[in-house]
């Protein structure tokens, strides 16, 4: 007993070590932030300093070394913000205004630190910038040339105060188009610039310079949004933090989603934003998916029925095969003993492991010897859709039959023995006993077959050349390919068109596949 | 229905599951198979029921030999540890399900189902799903389904070791009087010798995958014939120590270093005409704490069980369980003096392990 009191009174003390001064409030978020700084450059310099040119050594590229090293040093101030802030959270239900002043101090003092950094490496705003040395503002007329640097490129290039700039060769430019367009050359680059001196129309190339011109006013917006952040790190509740990040990594996904259904449903759009022929808001139109019924994309005549039905074709085929062959040798995978057991379950495992692209000209030969067989070619020979199913069944199967035997494998022996002591023949036991309770994995395993025969590309398209038979993601290919210029909207509508049956699918099917993770097949009814 | 085993062996390769087992079982008898984990107790009992197929042996049930024939075949019913029930089906359809497999009208079917439910107390729960039961309402159904098709023999497999105590006890006499009632030949395994020993009337007694003993419950517990058999049935388990076991005058002695306890002649004899020391076994019951005690010891530890106090005594280096009343507060450390019922003491040949009294 002595000793348990012993133990609660040192976690008492700890508890009411809280809150300490806040000077050792300040160290403990600054070393925590200076932790974070430290840990992100060594992982930089490992990158870029260190396994960057190892790699290069053996012949390989750096370019993945080089994301690698630029994220860790992007995410370095927001990491160390992160650090000093999360010592301040712990004041947010009793002192909010202790908890924002810890926060804000320690930001403001790693943000001097690592902006000092910055300063002195000419890296981040300090880093050098593309510049033509003359200072503009935006004027009815155009963009006015306000002052020039005297040696300058402008300057060298003949420009004066009082020019107006109209266009960058032929584009016109306003002054955020001509500060973009600066922003994306390089050193050295020439820029013609039209301009008006007067009534005088002229023309000059200047280029482009990159000047580091250090100027401190460039970090307050950096230390706003440093404050602003720390502000939000210090007052989020802690299990937003994981559909914050799930949502953030996610977000090109959702992006692309609306993309691509807004797109099919106006006239042409600019980021997501729906436009008219005029480029104003709006232009909602039905045409881009008429089109696809009507038959006629871009001059590209068509009939959208075959190609459907190809494409079901295909799905339908292969999820049946692939759940009736995979169920049955999945049960005798798990339930029975044969000679070349082993053998055959570690080779399916190395057959799933074959990437289907290696094998795309082998399979080719095979299909045309098979397409001469009578009878049998005309079924799955070379260019018919039963030859197509056939080679996808075939890549299929693999997964299939293990995800299959992994399920059988966990149904109780009781379960199968009592069913045979009831009465049933062996068949009978796996179809009325075993089947219904993996259903949740034919389920599952159906929908990856279908998708995948909904989906396929590289195999109809190489078991397919020059024929009638295509389904919709080579159809969606040759779209692309023979239309010109490419009208994008109505591209994503046959996309969307793609995906409606997988929607439905879906719709149907998610109350299964979640039953797969809520525990399998175990007492489930 | 008789069921004969003659000469049974069943190997998995090279791992002997049951080997030469020959029992017969009388129609209506109710055989326990008693043995701890891996004795192969399981193992005949699935190759009665026709799962496993022997790999030697004969199998007859009454006239016919069985030893390939389907387990569908065989008319036989049985309760797994596990239930084993069809989680997809509800009650009615579970209970139901022999009997639409042997095409048995709709009609009859339901008249069955309900009859054997309302036997089993589960008259109400027939729409419900294994998923939505107790665990003793699902032995119940297990055992419904097992019955309702009126097989020939009852095969149980551990039937209760997955319900608490309590249950255990009810479902133990529900079992037993069903059994009577029904007059079903049943063979019921378990490594619960509580469970054997009430509800049989013969155990077969089983380890490594030879038959040990089988005789009747009290046969076993009186007269055991292996040291096996003397060690495994009773609870708290019997007390074993080596001994040499001397004549001196026509009166008979077991002797250790630390005690000296005379034996009945009809008992002493065999024991004293083997060559060497002996395992002498002397059940807790068959010691009491007494002041006349011939032997003295000192308490090690008390567990109270309850009704009584479950004592074990160290005496040299010998120790004993025994139990005791609990009214007379036995403390651990105290010396006390021990009474042997030397008329229930058994000898055991150290090598063979087999009884010196019974064969």
């Amino acid at each position: 007993m002595k000793a348990r009191d012993a133990v609660f009174d040192t976690l008492k003390v700890k508890v009411d070590e809280r809150p300490q001064s806040l000077p050792q409030d300040l160290v403990e978020a600054l070393r925590l932030g200076a932790i974070s700084i430290l840990v992100l450059l060594i992982a930089a310099f490992l990158f870029s300093g260190v396994i960057g040119p190892l790699f290069a050594l053996g012949g390989v590229e750096e370019t993945v070394m080089d994301v690698l090293t630029r994220l860790s040093l992007l995410a370095l101030p927001f990491v160390a913000y992160i650090g000093g802030a999360s010592v301040a959270r712990r004041y947010t239900r009793s002192d909010i205004a202790r908890a924002l002043g810890l926060a804000f101090s320690s930001t403001v003092i790693l943000f001097a630190v690592i902006s000092a950094g910055y300063y002195v490496l000419d890296y981040g705003v300090f880093a050098p910038r593309q510049s033509l040395q003359m200072t503009l503002s935006q004027s009815e007329a155009g963009i006015r040339v306000d002052a020039v640097v005297a040696g300058g490129a402008a300057e060298t290039a003949g420009l004066q105060v009082g020019d107006v700039i109209s266009a960058i060769r032929r584009d016109a430019v306003d002054l955020d188009a001509f500060n973009r367009r600066l922003s994306q050359s390089k050193e050295g680059d020439p820029l013609r610039l039209r301009f008006k001196r007067g009534e005088e129309e002229l023309q000059e190339t200047v280029r482009v310079v990159l000047v580091s011109d250090k100027q401190l006013g460039a970090l307050w917006p950096g230390l706003a949004l440093a404050l602003a952040f720390t502000a939000i790190i210090v007052f989020l509740p802690g299990h937003w933090a994981p559909y914050i990040a799930l949502v953030g990594l996610l977000s090109p996904l959702i992006v692309g989603y609306f993309w691509v259904i807004i797109a099919t449903f106006s006239f042409r759009t600019e980021g997501l934003v729906p436009l008219d022929g005029n480029d104003n808001f709006g232009g909602f139109t039905l045409k881009n998916w008429e089109s696809i019924f009507v038959g006629n994309i871009a001059g590209l005549e068509f009939n959208i029925v075959p190609i459907f039905m190809t494409s079901l074709a295909i799905a339908v085929v292969m999820t049946f095969v692939v759940l009736l062959v995979s169920s049955m040798a999945g049960y005798a995978l798990s339930r029975m003993h044969f000679p070349g057991r082993r053998f055959f379950l570690s080779f399916t495992l190395i057959l799933h492991g074959f990437p289907a692209i290696t094998l795309l000209i082998p399979i080719f030969i095979v299909l045309l010897r098979l397409g001469n067989i009578p009878v049998i070619g005309e079924l799955i020979g070379f260019n018919t859709v039963g030859g197509i199913a056939l080679v996808m069944v075939a890549f299929q199967l693999p997964l299939g039959v293990w995800l299959m035997k992994g399920f059988f494998d966990n149904i109780p022996w009781d379960m199968e023995r009592s069913a045979l002591i009831d009465g049933a023949s062996r068949w009978r036991t796996y179809w009325e006993i075993l089947l219904p309770q993996i259903r949740p994995g034919l389920l599952a395993l159906g929908i990856f077959a279908f998708i995948g025969g909904w989906n396929a590309y590289i195999i109809p398209a190489t078991y397919s050349i020059g024929t009638g038979v295509s389904n919709l993601p080579v159809f969606l290919n040759e779209l692309i390919d023979e239309t010109a210029p490419v009208d994008w909207n109505q591209v994503a509508a046959v996309g969307l068109f793609q995906l409606i049956p997988i929607f439905i699918f879906f719709i149907f099917a998610q109350e299964y596949l979640l039953n797969i993770y809520a525990g399998g097949t175990k007492g489930s009814s | 229905m008789k069921v004969t085993i003659d000469n049974l062996s069943k190997k998995f390769g090279d791992v002997i599951g049951v080997e030469n087992l020959t029992l017969h079982i009388e129609d209506g008898e109710f055989v326990a198979f008693l043995g701890p984990s891996g004795c192969g107790k399981t193992t005949t009992l699935l190759t009665l029921a026709g799962i496993y197929k022997p790999t030697d042996g004969v199998i007859r049930f009454g006239e016919r030999v069985v030893n390939t024939v389907q387990p569908k075949d065989r008319n036989i019913g049985m309760v797994f540890q596990s239930y084993a029930l069809y989680p997809h089906m509800t009650v009615f359809q579970n209970i139901a399900y022999p009997l639409k497999l042997k095409k048995v009208s709709k009609a009859d079917q339901h008249d069955r189902v309900r009859q054997v439910a309302n036997v089993m107390g589960i008259g109400e729960l027939l729409d419900r799903r294994p998923g939505q039961l107790s665990g003793g309402q699902q032995q119940r159904v297990a055992l419904g389904r097992a019955l309702v098709k009126e097989p020939d023999v009852l095969l149980f497999d551990e039937p209760l070791s997955n319900l608490d105590a309590r249950l255990r006890l009810t479902m133990r006499g529900e079992i037993k009087h069903l059994q009577k009632d029904l007059g079903i030949t049943s063979i019921y395994v378990t490594h619960d010798q509580v469970e054997a020993m009430t509800m049989a009337d013969r155990i077969a007694v089983m380890s490594g995958g030879h038959l040990q003993a089988f005789d009747s419950p009290d046969e076993l517990y009186d007269r055991p014939k292996t040291q096996f058999v003397a060690g495994f049935v009773g609870n708290p388990p019997m007390n074993f120590v080596d001994v040499s076991v001397q004549a001196s005058n026509g009166r008979f002695f077991a002797e250790t270093e630390s005690l000296r306890l005379e034996v009945q002649a009809a008992r002493g004899a065999p024991p004293a005409s083997y060559d060497g020391p002996v395992v002498m076994g002397i059940r807790p019951e068959d010691i009491q704490i007494a002041s006349n005690g011939s032997v003295s010891g000192e308490i090690f530890v008390v567990e109270p069980l309850g009704r009584e106090d479950l004592i074990d005594v160290r005496v040299g280096r010998h120790s004993f369980l025994l139990l005791a009343d609990t009214e007379d507060r036995h403390q651990a450390g105290e010396r006390v003096s021990l009474a042997f019922d030397m008329e229930q003491a058994q000898f055991f040949d150290p090598k063979t392990e087999k009884s010196l009294l019974w064969q």
